[in-house]
């Protein structure tokens, strides 16, 4: 494996005067999971299918699996596994239908592709929808089957743009188990996706992007702790000038959200005391998650 | 590489999805193709051909017989190449789901091409059918048409390609078929023949691929003789090679951004 599964420097994409993808650098290993966040707009699917070749970079080099996107696209897809955010499984096929003719365009034949679909429709739990239309399917098992389509050749590779969005609780666990097992098989794995807790559990390392831009880049337990701290006090209902005021000797910093304070501490301790001293009796104290720190990032306004 | 998105022999296997969605519905399309023939036949050939004296000494039914035939092809690659190609397109987004396997744009055009032509040269060669049942083959080398059909059917579906890349709608067919498909079938010598009328119709319709093709098949279909038949056919294959790039092109740059 010559060096890594994604090398980006500076690459970067505008739709007439808007810039998608803003001069992203980016360099993933083989065997590692990167999980790009971002709110919606921030370019993560723009960025994905330059990857893929269905977008041009304007600028900026990318190579992928050791070759250059803009030239071998092709040959690079031929090892690489990819679900789209959109839904774009043949409609008029069924389920079978759709793995061995999606095998065909791999060059694998019908008989040769037999077995690995069996072995992938057992791994999606779809083993019994083999004859199904898909229109008859749920938005969890057509999931299912975009993954089992993307493994059909067993690439080296897997992207996938936000697999879990729109699914309901026990379909959501179901893929992050199976995308968990692929990657402790050794496959090189990077997503999109907005439930930060999956992330954090799955990726070693996720990007922040907003913007087209990583605004930050790390394992995320470490970006957590370097950039929130490690607890966060949560004071729902005014919040009184005073106490306010004297926090400032404090090792914690303040964020006001509507009519809700968040303490966010590197070491807990005294913290609680104080809050007690001031009769403030009524917070919540939990350990400080990504999401803290993807919202500190990004900033909490809507954004479509 | 030269041409990142140059066609291939994996066209083929696009090809092949058309072919496993066509199973499910085949044997429906063959009947409404035969009854849709016979009703076109008996209308115009028998129907309107009592008011229209003999054409160089054949019947009338005879002389729209290959002229129907060339239509069939046309209409059929037109509608696929049109309607069918941009559900695929712009609603299913099976061309999307083409180009994350290590497909190229070339490969998908010529694969929905050939496709087109296949199902195009089926439609015609039904009627070959039905025209054989009422007797009015005058020649064997009639069978020698369909291969023609079939490249006057990837011309046409590239044509229609060419228009579906362009297309921000359906409705922007409306406009292809009028201005662009109807005009043609009229003025290519399908229904009557052009020698005679006004110079600048003779003139337009020498232009007009279909006519060569409706030459071809005309004189394979009732005398297994056609005049000036390279010319004809090179003419074909020109358009063809044509309108073929064309389509690349330009759904490439619809696909790729
Ligand atoms: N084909 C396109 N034409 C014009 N603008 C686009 C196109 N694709 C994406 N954009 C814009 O680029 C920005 C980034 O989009 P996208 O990459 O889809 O973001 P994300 O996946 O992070 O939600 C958005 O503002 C979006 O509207
Ligand atoms: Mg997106």
């Amino acid at each position: 494996m010559p060096g890594f599964v994604i090398d980006a420097q500076g690459i970067e994409k505008s739709f007439g005067t808007l810039k998608a993808v803003d001069g992203v650098s980016l360099q993933v290993k083989a065997g590692e999971c990167f999980g790009i966040l971002g709110p919606n707009g921030a370019g993560k699917t723009t960025t994905i299918k330059m990857l893929h070749g269905a977008v041009q970079s304007d600028a900026g080099a990318l190579r992928v699996l050791g070759r250059d996107v803009a030239t071998q696209s092709r040959l690079i897809r031929a090892q690489m596994g990819v679900v789209s955010q959109e839904d774009t499984l043949d409609r008029d096929l069924t389920v079978y239908e759709n793995l061995w003719v999606y095998a065909g365009f791999f060059s694998i034949s019908k008989k040769a592709s037999l077995s690995r679909i069996e072995y992938l429709l057992d791994f999606m739990q779809l083993r019994e929808k083999w004859d199904s239309q898909i229109k008859t399917l749920s938005g969890g098992m057509k999931r299912r089957l975009h993954i089992a389509r993307a493994l059909i050749h067993e690439p080296k590779f897997l992207i996938l743009d936000e697999p879990t969005t729109g699914l309901d609780p026990q379909a959501r666990h179901l893929v992050w188990q199976r995308l968990r097992e692929l990657k402790s098989q050794g496959l090189t794995i990077l997503l999109t996706t907005h439930y930060m807790e999956e992330a954090a559990q799955m990726c070693d390392r996720i990007g922040i992007m907003d913007g087209g831009k990583f605004l930050l880049e790390g394992p995320p337990q470490t970006l957590v702790q370097e950039k929130v701290g490690d607890e966060v006090y949560e004071l729902r209902g005014g919040v009184s000038e005073e106490l306010l005021d004297s926090l400032q000797g404090l090792p914690v910093t303040a964020e006001v959200v509507a009519d809700i304070l968040y303490l966010y501490s590197h070491n807990g301790l005294g913290v609680m005391e104080h809050l007690i001293s001031y009769g403030q009796k009524d917070f919540l104290r939990r350990p400080a998650t990504l999401e803290d720190l993807f919202l500190r990032l990004t900033g909490r306004e809507l954004r479509d | 590489m030269l041409f990142p998105q140059a066609p291939s022999h994996r066209a083929f296997r696009v090809w092949v999805r058309h072919l496993v969605y066509y199973r499910s519905f085949y044997l429906a399309e063959w009947a409404g193709n035969l009854g849709e023939h016979i009703l076109w036949l008996v209308a115009f050939g028998y129907g309107l051909g009592r008011l229209v004296p003999s054409l160089d000494g054949i019947s009338y039914a005879q002389f729209i017989g290959p002229g129907l035939m060339v239509s069939v092809a046309m209409w059929n690659a037109t509608y696929e190449s049109t309607y069918g190609a941009y559900s695929r397109m712009r609603i299913q987004n099976i061309y999307e789901s083409m180009l994350m396997a290590p497909l190229t744009v070339g490969d998908i055009v010529l694969g929905d091409l050939l496709w087109c032509a296949s199902r195009a040269l089926i439609g015609s060669t039904l009627m070959l059918v039905v025209l054989s049942l009422f007797g009015l083959v005058g020649s064997l080398w009639a069978v020698a048409i369909l291969p023609i059909l079939f490249i006057e059917a990837v011309m046409f579906a590239a044509l229609g390609l060419i228009a579906t890349s362009l297309a921000h709608s359906f409705s922007f067919f409306n406009f292809y078929f009028s201005a662009i498909v109807m005009p043609m079938f009229f003025f290519a010598g399908t229904l009557f023949p052009i020698k005679g009328l006004p110079l600048w119709v003779e003139r337009l319709s020498e232009a007009l691929p279909l006519t060569h093709a409706v030459r071809i098949s005309r004189g394979l279909f009732i005398y297994g003789y056609v005049e000036n038949f390279i010319w004809h056919l090179s003419f074909l294959l020109g358009f063809t090679f044509l309108f073929l790039t064309v389509a690349c092109v330009l759904v490439s740059r619809r696909m790729v951004e």
